[in-house]
């Protein structure tokens, strides 16, 4: 038997994992399309202002990526489009596409990536902490787009006290998720490190129970925040904040002490809980998929990216990933679905 | 003692953590080139030590103490007098943090300050010991002992330990001395702008 490259792919999602699962079938001349929300490829990616575990400027590492999906001849890029509906057949799914317009598209497809990613979630029920109440308490993806600015100049005029708050709705069985999001130990640090060093003279205060730095040259990369830029790491879940003149007060206890303790901040920045996006779970309901209590798509028993015979996920609909993680996870789908339109009789 | 007149539990009073609090991080790095931020809050160094017991704060504590600049808890505190340098903590520390280099540094310090040890006799202890490496300098058991148990009152403590001491040969009564007395000079040699500890 040979090669079988006339079914298409359908790649759900354009941010870090959907671009490179795009790529690699486009690579081996597979037929694909990729389709995203907004008007941009890049997804999450596209926000923010630097990267863990080596300061790498995400914008110039997703670039070249969008470069080769624009010569690849066999992928074809949807922007601002959705996938509406999708009906199985014999040998894949009949799925329709709807782009800004609201013109319809109907497509007939052998494999299907999910790639939706995450959002981060909402804080409102958050109220000690302030966010949307006081001003310069920010989310951590918020965060990123104020480093944007101070990284493109435009930095405040006195240096300011920065505090990161981390498990903000993770690890929290009363108002958040019982789950740790994995992911924001490494970019807290990597923000409260950006400041010090857009900002020699700010402070950075990060409160952790525990930092994970899990990963090839993580905790290195942690301790070199702590121990080079100066980041002071206090053990303690801030309980309150409080607005005092134009600063925000924190109350906690630093918990190796066992004493409370009070630091004033200019800016508060929440790495609240990952959770699947919308765009995750409407997927996962037209597709008929498994997810687990959460709402993350769920792959079968033992496999990495597997969800159905021809569904497969990669990146952060399934959990919360790194973008690292999700490339392995993005080019693991782009091999299983090869090996899918592929399969001898 | 009724609620409006009950003092405020002083330990229990919020920290303030800000600007000024890595100051005395900053001083121990230049003064004794220990970097506290390497320390990982692991207790390894509390586990290992041989004085706990008797510390009301345990080395890791002591390292926190630092971190958050609490330096008048460090100089009033009862471990500064206990530890007797026995380097168990720096042997077990993964960062290799010199924790009796930083109690060194603090006990010179609080003395500078005129802080006395609340213990009784620690410092006349200190005193008589620094006295005989300036003499002599090394430390003789015997005579140590005996100045200690004479001019603290206490002319018969630990005596019952003389005899077994003496047999094992540690209390030589004719105590050797150094050969290259002028370099034990030097060590007391008053720093500039810092009071000796036995000037």
């Amino acid at each position: 038997m040979g090669v079988h490259k006339e079914q298409t792919t359908l790649v759900i999602g354009g941010g870090a994992a959907g671009i490179e699962a795009a790529r690699m079938l486009g690579q081996a001349g597979y037929p694909v399309v990729l389709v995203e929300k907004s008007n941009r490829l890049g997804g999450v990616l596209n926000q923010l202002a630097s990267s863990f575990p080596r300061w790498e400027d995400p914008v110039k590492f997703v670039e070249p990526r969008i470069k080769d999906l624009e010569q690849s001849a066999s992928v074809k890029v949807l922007l601002e489009s959705t996938v509406i509906g999708c009906q199985k057949t014999e040998n894949g799914y009949q799925v329709q596409i709807k782009n800004i317009n609201g013109a319809v598209e109907e497509l007939q497809v052998g494999a299907v990536i999910i790639a939706t990613g995450f959002e981060m979630m909402d804080l409102s029920g958050y109220g000690e902490y302030g966010h949307g109440a006081f001003p310069n308490v920010y989310d951590s993806l918020e965060f990123e787009a104020v480093l944007k600015e101070w990284s493109a100049g435009k930095k405040p005029e006195k240096p300011p006290v920065v505090a990161f708050f981390k498990c903000v709705g993770s690890r929290d069985r009363s108002k958040g998720y019982p789950y740790c999001s994995k992911i924001c130990c490494m970019y807290s640090a990597k923000q409260a490190g950006l400041v010090k060093d857009l900002l020699p003279e700010a402070k950075s205060y990060v409160f952790y129970m525990d930092y994970r730095a899990s990963g090839k040259e993580y905790e290195e990369f942690v301790r070199s925040v702590i121990e080079d830029k100066h980041v002071r790491y206090v053990r303690g879940r801030p309980a309150k904040v409080l607005p005092e003149d134009d600063r925000l007060l924190i109350r906690c206890e630093d918990t190796l002490m066992g004493v409370p303790i009070e630091v004033r901040a200019d800016y508060i920045v929440l790495a609240a809980a990952i959770r699947p996006s919308r765009g995750t779970t409407e997927m996962a309901e037209m597709f008929g998929l498994e997810t687990d209590a959460y709402g993350f798509i769920e792959p079968e028993p033992f496999q990495a990216v597997k969800v159905q015979e021809r569904v497969f996920l990669a990146g952060s609909c399934g959990f919360a990933v790194e973008t690292l993680g999700a490339l392995q996870q993005g080019a693991a789908a782009a091999a299983q679905a090869m090996a899918v339109l592929n399969q001898a009789d | 003692m009724n609620a409006t007149t009950s003092p405020v539990n002083q330990y229990f009073k919020a920290l303030q953590l800000d600007e000024q609090s890595n100051s005395l991080s900053q001083e121990i790095l230049q003064n004794c080139g220990v970097e506290i931020e390497r320390c990982l809050e692991c207790g390894k160094c509390s586990g290992g030590c041989s004085n706990t017991h008797i510390f009301d704060y345990t080395p890791r504590k002591i390292v926190q103490l630092i971190k958050v600049g609490n330096e008048d808890r460090l100089l009033q505190m009862d471990a500064l007098w206990c530890c007797v340098a026995c380097q168990l903590c720096v042997d077990r520390c993964p960062s290799g943090i010199d924790i009796p280099r930083i109690i060194d540094y603090l006990r010179e310090r609080a003395i500078d300050r005129g802080i006395v040890p609340t213990r009784p006799n620690v410092k006349l202890f200190h005193e008589l010991m620094l006295d005989q490496v300036q003499k002599i300098g090394r430390v003789s058991e015997l005579y140590l002992i005996l100045n200690y148990n004479l001019k603290s009152k206490q002319y018969l403590n630990n005596a019952e330990l003389g005899p077994q001491m003496f047999f094992k040969g540690k209390l030589n009564p004719i105590p050797a001395r150094v050969k290259r007395m002028d370099k034990v000079k030097r060590l007391f040699r008053p720093k500039p702008g810092q009071k000796g500890v036995a000037e």
